[in-house]
């Protein structure tokens, strides 16, 4: 994408006042998307995005400019513009760039961009179908299918360089079922970093289903009861749950400010022994994985809990240096138009050896959240509230009637202190999280769980 | 560098040839922002970066394509793009361009003092705001977040069937975060204020409104669960019109995604209610003299006396009405990387009399609603289904009393909107395309310990 010795010369222009290290980051993204509504291809989006962004950091410090055009002329400008934020002697120097070679591979079977757009008004279609079919309750279908292939390009001034090709492929349905006065939605959109071999796993009759099957089962729900209950949470949803209420608060930005419930922390038993927490980019083909993080770091594992003790945070460079940590790789951002921040990749809680059945049998009475929706946090208090989408009451350690309009209200280390039942069953759902303003594909695991007493928000009165 | 935009748009609007109509918007925007942190610059931005989208239609088919590439051969391979593609999409009658019509200009959206402003003066904004916040109460401990930012953009669109225009807008805000702890528990504030200079920020009030809110929510506890009155605060009735918001687009009513269809002359709203969107209302962000397509903006009174009296059109979704139905300059666009969709300009309930303290008065006892969380994943615009965190302050004879968190409310939107006993006097646009004024519901469960 860009020449060495161009590399170079912006690195060189962006530590001339002073700046300790700087940085080149430049990206070319191509992208499809298709989506169908309303029983119609409405429309097939080509996309080309092109830029790069020059970073001069001094201590914790540093000043970004970015620009979309590629030439020697505008990076140096950018360059310029990043280093006006300082004005002191050069401090330091260019180093020679190795190359860093990748230690993971997330491998492409088919390159999207070969697909046929025929072929992929056929996916949609397909997928409209089969949810229309499953249901005559069913009454609208959104599908829509997208790739990327994101070319990314990383130079230090400290000596490393890094290239990576990163594909990334999803498949989405969304579909609302009527009956009776009663519209309810359902949602289903796996991701991987892999190619179009993605619709080999996941056919899109199988993903429509299961958004129908959704959709259709809240149909018959009622409002959901408020209080103080224990909650059984389907394998996959645990991650998100985790991911909002403890991974955030892991983010060292968040700690070297202290602005995280889990400041200070490392090393203190938060949770049961039984309980693992990672934040893993090296899973092969999984939807945060890389080889390279933002910054050029290689992907890593980071023990987030082991055995219920808060280990490790998530760091970018300029984290890890202010708090002394090592660089977790970590550093992501959404475009080259963004400065990278410590985000998680793949949030995953291990499984555990309970029988998923078994712990439902064993909760008398409480909720069961089969699916999350999307979460937030307040990561100072460590507060979360979550959308319940696919919920059902657990009476008699049998699930029972289905509820709608539930939210689960906690902080993160009550939760992770709250579980008292993992399984042995592990699944991945696909997201993307937002934070400061910038969305980044993430993954999110975990076995069916349970915690032991949760506030459940709903309108269906006091239970 | 100097990018002209008019000549892009129009160079590619040119290229339609028999039976297609082809679109070209262009943007291009310059950025600063700076983030304070303990007394230093922690973090400066800037930027600039254009593209172009292009859409072309044909036979009541679409395609689009995108690029920031805009050199001969880039602009060449997106019409290319955007014209394959509209080979596999389906047809429409809403895939049309709309009609040229005269559009008139709006004064007072672009200041020239922003583009004329020192990089300096936005950093001393920033470290002057960061110092305030810190300042302003002994308890207050961090500073998470004190940051200056600025846009200066402009917009050009172009249509082979005669649409043309061009403007340009500055915006100029800025963010303060305080976080406030005593014996070990924190809490966190917020507060913001924007307008289209950086002369026109005041840092002060945002600085001491920030440490205000975080530290008044010092020894928060779970309330009992109750049903009360409940005022939404001005900065969080935003959230809560955002919901409703997609409801009102008229697309998501013809694709039977809104809980509003249907309901056009029925009772909405509590009587007296009035639901406005404003495109040429200059104080809100969200003006701007025509649309994402061309169209000239106008104002809409979406719910008058509680009544629904008609949705947020674009081109697109006033053809499938056939007939009568005119778009009301409601196509609005992320960027350049989107077609046209539709949502308010400047969205706002028309303010009653009383502010913020007359609201708590009138209703005496009840809850007053700070900040809501979970909005995106607790609220269902199709449903209606309302469910969010909520921390805040009890109230009692009008006067706040002990703060309050972890706690839920939940209840049908339509409900709420018809519960809406009073809006207050404060209404400000700050960031968003909605302007917030604080909410008097009459009463809600409050769902705690």
């Amino acid at each position: 994408m860009l020449e060495d010795a161009v590399v170079r010369k912006v690195l060189g222009a962006a530590l001339a006042t002073g700046g300790e290290w700087a940085e080149v980051y430049a990206e070319d993204r191509l992208s499809h998307n298709i989506r169908l509504e309303d029983r119609r291809v409405e429309e097939l989006v080509t996309g080309r995005d092109r830029g790069a962004g020059v970073r001069v950091v001094k201590g914790t410090a540093s000043a970004y400019a970015y620009t979309n055009r590629l030439d020697l002329d505008a990076l140096l400008e950018a360059a310029r513009v990043a280093a006006a934020a300082l004005r002191e002697p050069p401090a330091a120097e260019v180093r020679d760039l190795r190359r860093r070679q990748p230690e993971v591979r997330h491998p492409v079977a088919v390159d999207p961009a070969g697909v046929e757009r025929t072929t992929l008004a056929e996916l949609v279609r397909r997928a409209d179908d089969a949810a229309r079919g499953y249901d005559p309750a069913v009454a609208q279908v959104t599908a829509g299918y997208g790739d990327v292939r994101q070319q990314v390009l990383i130079a230090n001034s400290e000596g490393f360089s890094t290239l990576e090709d990163r594909v990334r492929t999803r498949f989405v349905v969304q579909v609302v079922a009527a009956r009776d006065g009663v519209v309810q939605t359902g949602f289903d959109g796996p991701g991987r970093s892999m190619g179009f071999e993605l619709l080999d796993e996941f056919p899109p009759e199988e993903v429509a289903r299961r958004a129908a099957e959704r959709a259709v089962a809240m149909l018959a729900s009622r409002p959901a009861p408020a209080g103080q209950m224990p909650v059984v949470i389907a394998s996959g949803n645990g991650g998100v749950l985790f991911h909002e209420s403890s991974g955030h608060g892991m983010e060292a930005d968040l700690i070297a400010k202290e602005a995280s419930v889990y400041t200070g922390k490392q090393g203190a038993r938060i949770g049961d022994e039984r309980f693992n927490g990672v934040d893993d980019a090296t899973v092969e083909g999984a939807w945060g994985s890389f080889a390279f993080d933002d910054e050029g770091t290689p992907a890593q594992r980071t023990v987030l809990f082991d055995g219920g003790v808060c280990t490790d945070y998530l760091t970018d460079l300029i984290r890890a240096r202010q708090l002394g940590l090592p660089a977790s790789g970590n550093g992501r951002r959404q475009s080259y138009a963004d400065v990278p921040i410590p985000r998680m990749t793949n949030t995953y809680v291990l499984a555990g050896d309970d029988d998923p059945s078994e712990i439902i049998r064993q909760t008398p009475r409480g909720l069961y959240a089969k699916s999350l929706g999307g979460g937030q946090v307040n990561p100072v208090t460590g507060e979360f509230v979550f959308g319940v989408v696919e919920g059902y009451l657990i009476e008699n350690g049998e699930v029972t009637t289905p509820v709608r309009g539930a939210n689960l209200v906690g902080d993160g280390p009550s939760v992770v202190a709250a579980v008292d039942a993992l399984g042995d069953d592990f699944t991945v759902k696909e997201g993307i999280c937002g934070k400061e303003g910038q969305g980044v594909p993430v993954g999110n695991g975990a076995p069916t769980m349970r915690i032991s007493q949760m506030t459940v928000g709903g309108t269906g009165g006091t239970a | 560098m100097t990018v002209e935009l008019d000549a892009i748009v129009e160079r590619l609007a040119a290229e339609a040839t028999g039976g297609e109509g082809v679109e070209a918007y262009a943007e291009l925007t310059t950025e600063t922002s700076v983030t304070a942190f303990q007394g230093e610059v922690e973090r400066l931005t800037s930027a600039s970066s254009s593209g172009v989208g292009v859409r072309v239609v044909a036979d009541g088919r679409l395609g689009y394509a995108y690029t920031a590439d805009l050199s001969d051969d880039g602009l060449r391979e997106c019409l290319a793009e955007a014209r394959a593609n509209l080979e596999v999409s389906g047809e429409d009658p809403g895939n049309v361009l709309p009609e040229a019509s005269a559009y008139q200009a709006l004064e007072g959206l672009f200041d020239t003092r922003l583009a004329d402003t020192d990089p300096e003066r936005k950093v001393a904004l920033a470290l002057d705001l960061e110092a305030r916040t810190r300042a302003a109460d002994p308890k207050v401990t961090q500073v998470e977040s004190a940051r200056y930012g600025d846009v200066v953009g402009e917009v050009a669109v172009a249509s082979s069937l005669g649409i043309s225009g061009s403007f340009a807008v500055t915006h100029a805000w800025c963010v303060s975060v305080a976080m406030a702890t005593e014996d070990g528990e924190s809490q966190i504030g917020y507060a913001v204020d924007a307008a289209r200079a950086l002369e026109d920020l005041d840092p002060g009030p945002v600085a001491r409104e920030a440490a205000d809110r975080a530290v008044r929510m010092l020894g928060a506890t779970k309330p009992p669960t109750r049903t009360i009155p409940v005022v939404f605060d001005r900065m969080v009735a935003p959230s809560l019109l955002g919901v409703l918001l997609a409801g009102l687009s008229a697309e998501e009513v013809q694709k039977r995604r809104s809980l509003f269809a249907d309901r056009i002359g029925q009772q909405v709203g509590a009587a007296g209610l009035r639901l406005v969107d404003d495109g040429r209302l200059v104080a809100g962000p969200g003006a701007a003299p025509f649309d994402g397509e061309g169209v000239p903006t106008g104002r809409t009174v979406l719910i008058e006396d509680g009544m629904l009296q008609c949705f947020l059109h674009n081109t697109a979704s006033a053809a499938r009405e056939g007939g009568e139905v005119h778009s009301t300059g409601n196509a609005r666009r992320g960027s350049f990387k989107s077609t046209p969709g539709i949502s308010a300009h400047n969205l706002f309930l028309e303010p009653g009399d009383l502010d913020q303290a007359g609201l708590l008065s009138r209703a005496g006892e009840g809850l007053l609603v700070q900040d809501v969380s979970g909005v995106h994943s607790g609220a269902n615009p199709i449903t209606g289904d309302f469910s969010v965190g909520v921390s805040g302050l009890l109230f009692r004879d009008g006067q706040l009393a002990e703060p309050v968190r972890e706690a839920t409310v939940a209840a049908h939107l339509l409900d709420i909107l018809k519960g809406i006993d009073a809006v207050g006097s404060d209404l400000r646009f700050t960031t968003g395309s909605i302007g917030g004024s604080s909410l008097l519901i009459g009463e809600m469960t409050v769902a705690g310990a």
